[in-house]
């Protein structure tokens, strides 16, 4: 097969990077093992939330310039981190989940409340989402399922009531679960929150127990299919504000976002398939000319003009770290760096401190291509986005997410020639 | 300050210590048993699982080889709930040398020890992962033994015999009256208060830390050597026999399969500190390397975590010559009688011996209490079942399956790895009134599989706290620690698929959850644990 454009990998920057090829009139397939970062995390876009003292940051575009010359975000500059999130939001609004949509903006960050009752940094939220923010304070009630295990309303009550000044929280529990489950978890919920019976069964739960000055918080389950009716649904019965927390994986916000990118790519003619491994390349010259891809037990190849390598990093399996301590990018081989040297120490004793493995990946060119030792280019039609990048910590800067749509949209604009001339480095682009 | 009394005061809660709790409370003594933390948190919740059949010591230790020869099937008669009968092969590896199996030979003949020389073929054909090179192989009766299960089995077993049992209580001072230890003092490590204990005889048996408690009484240069060993869990069962090299022993040849895992072990080094016990990374690169001969491909499978042991090797200045390495250290074990040897009358300490010799070390040191008591009451430990052993059948490893099977339509998984269902795993808290989620793992094994709590521990966390138990505070500080110390035993063993999992735990924990950021717990941020556990 011989599309314009194979992107591996179906995480936030293989789809945006997919979506923004195939609108622009390539041919596009999306190959991945299986689904990605969207399942996992939280569902907002942040794109930076902690500095690298671990200080919170209220305004991640301005913090941008006190990272790393080596960070991923020099590739895109804070133009490129704003084009972004306008993109993303758009392209929400645009998708078969409106009016379901995206608010913020990366000038400033909001507080939102954790499963676990912690309050983080988050740049820009599902609509269902921003009720919680808690700057201002504020009297929450937290509910929560007997059925989930994965969100405990009555920590998250207690960790808030310990943290933000003027916040006082409680947990409410509801012992209501979907029909049939012993054991449901998130994404049954949301199912189950797309049905107005269940919403029904809840507010009648709910109604009395209820304070006339709190705020409700739910686990983010408030619908799958039609999030914002149902959360609109939800704010109307109450005649307050209404607002999700996200919960342990699977994530149902992650996958709206899944759904809504993957049915537009498939509006613009393009395809997502799973189950696809790359197991090698062949070259031609400086080119990659043919993907070698395991299909179940078949192999196929790929001939593609050009490839976006969005595999992600160490926990998706684009990285690999081998037993004799050899750092692997696994699917296509490229130079891996950032590693500690053989003989020195790869992670430390102090499980919340930095580790000599964390910024690890495959370091590019300000094209995105991948590069040596040496600095030089060692592929022509192979451009890298997301979690693969060297240069970031994204799970403690929070930054994983505007990472991955930043470089993902850019790599598919120097694909595209739409690409904006060379950003220079983040502490001077935008400026 | 409080004072409590009592025929007898055991100290220490591992294995020897539950042992000698059950094997005293058996012949009707009054028994208190104290432990500076939790059961079995010491030596024998961190060693390799081997139930010894003794083929290891026949020919390098042959006491030690005939005290397992014995002890081998009365524990399986006696604890079978705790034991898996996976059976054992030693192993002519090509680096070995053959003419060892000989020697082995006519060292289990002379022990007694049931061993059969069987065809490498059918080696391979029992354990297809094992080294196709291998030159000879024997079977023998080793087995695999859940050491968390036993000390529980046999301290609940003690409390239903009227023992109390005080976890969480360090030994600050030994009592005495005139030449006679009288008692000693204890602290609660949770409420910091302290207590005084009266008692008629005093068992040492903290094993590595013996020498620590005897120097309270005034006794010095007691040879306990702390030896160091380092254990790896490989994710599977990469073989279902134990597996030993047929040589002499040495590091990194035993394989024992062991629940949902495999592990690989051991070495032994000389430390200064029972409680400064350091993994290398060279350490970890040596044993895989070793594993690696035994089951080629190992170092392409999940190393699931790495922890050190420290056996209580007994080397007295008056036991004769001196071994200049750890493993030259007789495995058997003694009773130091400190009437002869110091003067010290109301004072016995347990020294050297292994886990598989557990019962045995009990009814030694119980019979030398009685003996110098002029007490006769036999020993009964050999006949009786403690809690939880009653049916008499031995684990099977689809124990927990069988049993999450019947009830999957009914109840939530918290622990999917190990599979903990919600009622288990509240019974479990209820039971032992704990605010530590470091002891519900070591009592139902949360936490302990692949995914190293990367889930169940936030669903413990919110549990325990709606138990109410926790507040928030408390729940913050007991998740963080488990966190830390559940990095600990991965951070040398991070590679391949554990390090994409680690990746992932610090997604949610690290990402998604902010841990890290939430509010500090009160002062200095310990995790307590409850005051006086129910063990009954």
């Amino acid at each position: 097969m011989k599309p314009d454009v194979v992107v591996v990998g179906a995480g936030l920057a293989g789809l945006s990077a997919a979506v923004r090829l195939a609108e622009a009139g390539a041919s596009v397939r999306v190959l991945a093992k299986g689904v990605g970062s969207t399942h996992l995390g939280a569902g907002t876009i942040d794109v930076l939330g902690y500095d690298a003292d671990g200080g919170r940051v209220d305004r991640p575009l301005e913090a941008l310039g006190g990272l790393p010359a080596e960070h991923p975000y020099g590739l895109v500059g804070r133009a490129g981190v704003s084009a972004a999130i306008e993109w993303f939001k758009g392209r929400i609004a645009d998708g078969p989940r409106a009016p379901y949509a995206y608010v913020g903006d990366a000038e400033q960050n909001v507080l939102l409340p954790t499963a676990v009752g912690a309050v983080a940094p988050a740049g820009v939220v599902p609509e269902t989402m921003v009720g919680g923010d808690l700057r201002g304070g504020g009297r929450v009630c937290v509910v929560g399922f007997r059925g989930l295990k994965d969100f405990f309303p009555a920590l998250v009550a207690d960790n808030l009531s310990r943290g933000p000044d003027g916040v006082t929280a409680r947990g409410v529990e509801l012992d209501l679960r979907p029909e049939g489950r012993a054991d449901p978890n998130a994404l049954a919920y949301a199912r189950a929150f797309d049905d107005e019976g269940f919403r029904a069964e809840v507010v009648a739960q709910l109604v009395a127990r209820v304070a006339p000055d709190e705020l409700v918080a739910f686990p983010a389950v408030l619908g799958l299919v039609s999030p914002h009716e149902v959360w609109a649904e939800m704010e109307h019965r109450f005649g307050r504000a209404v607002f999700e927390i996200p919960t342990l994986p699977p994530s149902v916000p992650g996958i709206r976002v899944y759904t809504t990118l993957a049915q537009l790519l498939t509006r613009a003619g393009g395809r997502v398939v799973l189950n696809n491994v790359i197991t090698g390349a062949e070259r031609s010259g400086d080119r990659v000319r043919t993907l070698r891809v395991r299909v179940g037990l078949r192999e196929v190849t790929y001939e593609p003009e050009w490839v976006v390598l969005a595999t992600g990093g160490f926990s998706a399996g684009g990285l690999a770290l081998d037993s004799s301590w050899v750092t692997h990018e696994v699917a296509l081989g490229l130079p891996v760096a950032g590693a500690p040297a053989p003989g020195n120490e790869r992670f430390g004793a102090d499980y919340f401190g930095g580790q000599p493995m964390d910024r690890v990946g495959v370091r590019t060119d300000h094209e995105q291509r991948p590069v040596g030792e040496d600095g030089g280019r060692v592929v022509e039609n192979v451009l890298v986005a997301g979690a693969t990048l060297a240069g970031a910590a994204p799970w403690r800067e929070k930054s994983g997410d505007g990472i991955a749509l930043a470089t993902g949209l850019r790599a598919a604009e120097l694909i595209t020639g739409d690409a904006a001339g060379h950003v220079g480095d983040v502490a001077t682009a935008g400026a | 300050m409080t004072t409590i009394s009592t025929e007898v005061l055991v100290i220490g809660g591992g294995a020897t210590g539950a042992g000698v709790a059950w094997d005293a409370a058996l012949r009707g003594f009054d028994v208190i048993l104290v432990d500076r933390a939790d059961l079995a948190e010491g030596t024998s919740g961190r060693f390799h699982g081997l139930l010894h059949s003794g083929g290891r010591y026949v020919v390098k230790d042959p006491v030690a080889a005939d005290e397992c020869v014995a002890e081998n099937p009365i524990l399986r008669r006696v604890i079978p709930d705790c034991i898996e009968d996976t059976g054992g092969l030693f192993v002519t590896t090509p680096e070995d040398d053959p003419a060892y199996g000989d020697q082995f030979l006519a060292g289990c003949q002379r022990a007694g020890l049931p061993t059969e020389e069987i065809g490498v073929d059918d080696a391979l054909r029992m354990e297809p992962r094992l080294n196709p090179g291998i030159k000879r192989a024997f079977t023998v009766p080793d087995a695999s033994i859940d050491a968390w299960k036993t000390v529980w089995s046999l301290a609940r077993g003690a409390a239903q015999h009227g023992a109390r049992v005080l976890t969480y209580h360090a030994v600050v001072a030994l009592h005495k009256d005139g030449d006679a230890v009288t008692g000693a003092r204890v602290r609660d490590e949770l409420s910091g208060e302290e207590l005084d204990i009266e008692a008629g005889f005093t068992l040492n048996a903290s094993g590595a830390w013996a020498a620590q408690i005897v120097k309270l009484a005034g006794i010095e240069g007691i040879g306990v050597i702390p030896g160091k060993g380092i254990m790896i869990a490989m994710n599977h069962r990469l073989v279902n026999t134990v597996i030993n090299r047929c040589t002499m022993p040495a590091d990194g040849d035993i394989l024992v399969p062991i629940r949902t895992v495999s592990v690989i072990g051991t070495t032994d080094m000389r430390e200064a500190d029972p409680d400064e016990l350091p993994v290398t990374q060279a350490e970890v690169d040596q044993m895989l390397a070793d594993g690696e001969r035994l089951v080629p491909g190992l170092l392409q499978a999940r190393a699931l975590r790495v922890w050190a042991g420290v056996r209580p090797l007994w080397q007295d200045e008056r036991s004769g010559e001196q071994a200049t390495d750890t493993r030259d250290v007789s495995r058997t074990h003694a009773v130091v009688d400190h009437s002869a040897r110091d003067g010290t009358r109301g004072l016995l300490t347990m020294s050297g011996g292994k886990l598989t010799t557990l019962r045995l070390m009990a009814q030694d040191l119980v019979d030398a209490m009685c003996k110098q008591q002029g007490e006769d009451r036999p020993c009964t430990t050999a006949d009786v079942r403690p809690p939880g052993n009653e049916d008499g059948d031995l684990y099977t490893l689809g124990s927990r399956l069988r049993r999450r099977e019947g009830t999957q339509q009914q109840e939530q998984l918290i622990c999917e790895c190990e599979l903990i269902g919600r009622t288990k795993l509240e019974e479990t808290m209820r039971r032992r009134g704990t605010q530590n989620l470091d002891d519900i793992r070591r009592s139902l094994r949360l936490g302990m599989g692949p995914c190293q709590g990367g889930f169940c521990i936030y669903r413990a966390a919110g549990i325990l706290h709606g138990t109410g138990r926790l507040d928030g505070a408390q729940a913050t500080a007991s998740l963080t620690s488990f966190l830390s110390e559940r990095w600990h035993g991965m951070w040398p063993i991070l590679y391949g698929d554990q390090l994409r999992q680690a990746r992932l735990d610090d997604w949610i924990f690290q990402g998604l959850l902010g841990v890290q950021h939430l509010p500090p717990a009160n002062g200095d941020g310990r995790v307590e644990a409850p005051a006086q556990e129910t063990v009954a």
